[in-house]
C-alpha cells in the first residue's frame, strides 16, 4: 500500500512542480527512466517472493539509474550512444519481462 | 550439468564449451530479480529477529523517485511535441514562401522572353534596315564620286592643234571641256574622270593662270576624259549631243585633235576628300 501511496505521491508531485530537467541531462532521462522501472518491478517481484529488502531496493534503484545514465553517456562520447542505448533498453527489458513474468505467476498462480 | 555463474546463482550452463548470445541472454533473464535480495532474506533468516521490518520507509521514499523521473521524463517528452510543431509550421511557411517566389520568378520569366522576342523582331528589322541603307550608302557613294569606280566606258584623248596644221591656233579651253563632260553627262555617262581626276558634284573646271585644272589640280596636255557608261550606245549618243557637235566643229575647223576610243574595262579614282566637304548645306527629310 505504502508503495502505490508512494508512486501517487511521486506522480503528483512531479505533475505539480514539473520538475526542469538540466539540457545535459534531457538525453539520459528516458533511459533512466527504464532503469528505475526495471528496478521497481524486481523489488514487486522480491516482495511477493517475501524476500523484499528496503536497502537493497534503494541501492538497486539508484546504481540502476546512474549506470544506465552513464552507460549512454559514455556511448554518446564514443559515438555510440544510439547502440548502447539500444543494448541498455534490450537488457532492462528482458529483465523487466522476466520480472512481470514471475509477479503474473506469483499473483495468477499460473 | 550444473554450474556457478557469475553471480553465484545455480543455472544450467550446458553452453559453457559453447558461448553463444543464447547464453547471456538466459543469463539475462535468469538473474532479472537482484541476487541481493536473496543475499539479504539469507542473512536475515539467521539473526533471531529476522522479521522484516515495517513499514518501508526508503523504499517508499525510492517508489516517490520513480514517479518523479516518469512524471519528468512524460513532461519532456510531452513538451519537446510543440517545438516540433513549430518548427514544422516554420518550414511550411518557408515552403510557401519559396514556392511564391518560385511563380513570381517563373512569371517575370516569361516576360522576360517575350521581351526578347520583341526584341529579336527589332533586331531583325534593324538589321534589315541597316542592309538597305548599305546598299543606299554604297550606291550614293559611287555617284558622287566618294570610292574609286571601274566598268566599260569610252576614253577620249584630246589635245591642242598639233603644230602647224592650221593657223587658227586652236588651243583647248577650260569651257572645251566644259562642253565635253557635259555632253558625255547627256549620253548617259555616270562617272567620268579627265587624266585621272575624277569629277564629282563640286568638282570645277576652270582655267586657273595658264593650265586647266580639275579639282585644283593642274591638267597638262594630252587631256585624257575618261567616261563610264554603256559601251555599245555612249559614243553614239555623245555624237548627237550639242556637246558632240560642238566638238566636231573645233576637230574640224581648229584642228583640235580628238580620238574617241571605247575600252572594256576603265578604272576611276575618288574625288579627292576635300572635294566631298559640306559646310552650310544639310539634309533636309529623313533618311530614306
Amino acid at each position: 500500500m505504502i508503495a502505490v501511496l508512494g508512486l501517487v505521491i511521486g506522480l503528483v508531485g512531479g505533475l505539480i512542480i514539473e520538475p526542469e530537467v538540466p539540457d545535459a541531462m534531457r538525453p539520459y532521462l528516458p533511459i533512466a527512466v527504464v532503469a528505475a522501472l526495471d528496478a521497481s518491478f524486481g523489488a514487486l517481484r522480491a516482495y511477493l517472493d517475501d524476500i523484499f529488502d528496503d536497502k537493497v531496493f534503494v541501492v538497486s534503484f539508484l546504481s540502476n539509474v546512474i549506470i544506465a545514465a552513464l552507460i549512454v553517456y559514455l556511448g554518446d562520447k564514443l559515438g555510440v550512444g544510439n547502440q548502447l542505448s539500444t543494448g541498455v533498453v534490450v537488457v532492462l527489458g528482458i529483465r523487466i519481462f522476466s520480472n512481470v513474468a514471475a509477479i503474473r505467476r506469483h499473483i495468477f498462480h499460473a | 550439468m550444473i554450474s556457478r555463474t557469475l553471480f553465484g546463482r545455480r543455472a544450467p550452463v550446458a553452453s559453457e564449451h559453447t558461448p553463444s548470445s543464447w547464453d547471456l541472454l538466459e543469463r539475462v533473464s535468469a538473474t532479472a530479480l537482484d541476487e541481493d535480495y536473496a543475499t539479504a532474506a539469507g542473512r536475515r533468516e539467521q539473526r533471531p529477529d529476522g522479521r522484516r521490518r515495517q513499514p518501508h520507509v526508503l523504499g517508499a521514499v525510492a517508489v516517490v523517485g520513480l514517479g518523479l523521473l516518469v512524471m519528468a521524463a512524460a513532461l519532456q517528452t510531452r513538451s519537446a511535441g510543440p517545438v516540433e510543431e513549430q518548427e514544422r509550421g516554420e518550414l511550411i511557411s518557408q515552403i510557401n514562401d519559396r514556392e511564391g517566389e518560385l511563380s513570381r520568378l517563373a512569371e517575370r520569366s516569361e516576360g522576360l522572353e517575350s521581351d526578347v522576342d520583341d526584341l529579336q523582331g527589332t533586331a531583325e528589322q534593324i538589321g534589315s534596315r541597316g542592309d538597305e541603307l548599305l546598299d543606299s550608302l554604297s550606291e550614293h557613294q559611287l555617284v558622287s564620286g566618294a570610292v574609286p569606280a571601274t566598268g566599260p566606258g569610252l576614253r577620249i584623248v584630246v589635245d591642242d592643234e598639233s603644230e602647224g596644221v592650221s593657223s587658227t591656233g586652236g588651243t583647248i579651253l577650260d569651257v572645251d571641256l566644259q562642253v565635253l563632260v557635259n555632253g558625255l553627262w547627256q549620253a548617259g555617262a555616270e562617272a567620268i574622270a579627265i587624266n585621272g581626276n575624277r569629277l564629282g558634284s563640286l568638282s570645277a573646271i576652270r582655267t586657273a593662270g595658264r593650265a586647266i585644272t580639275v579639282n585644283y589640280n593642274s591638267l597638262t596636255r594630252p587631256y585624257v576624259v575618261t567616261a563610264i557608261g554603256d559601251p555599245d550606245t555612249l559614243e553614239a549618243s555623245f555624237a548627237e549631243t550639242p556637246g558632240g557637235q560642238a566638238w566636231f566643229d573645233l576637230e574640224t575647223n581648229y584642228g583640235i585633235q580628238f580620238d574617241m576610243e571605247t575600252a572594256d574595262e576603265l578604272t576611276l579614282p575618288a574625288v579627292p576628300e576635300e572635294r566631298l566637304d559640306v559646310t552650310y548645306a544639310s539634309r533636309q527629310g529623313e533618311l530614306p
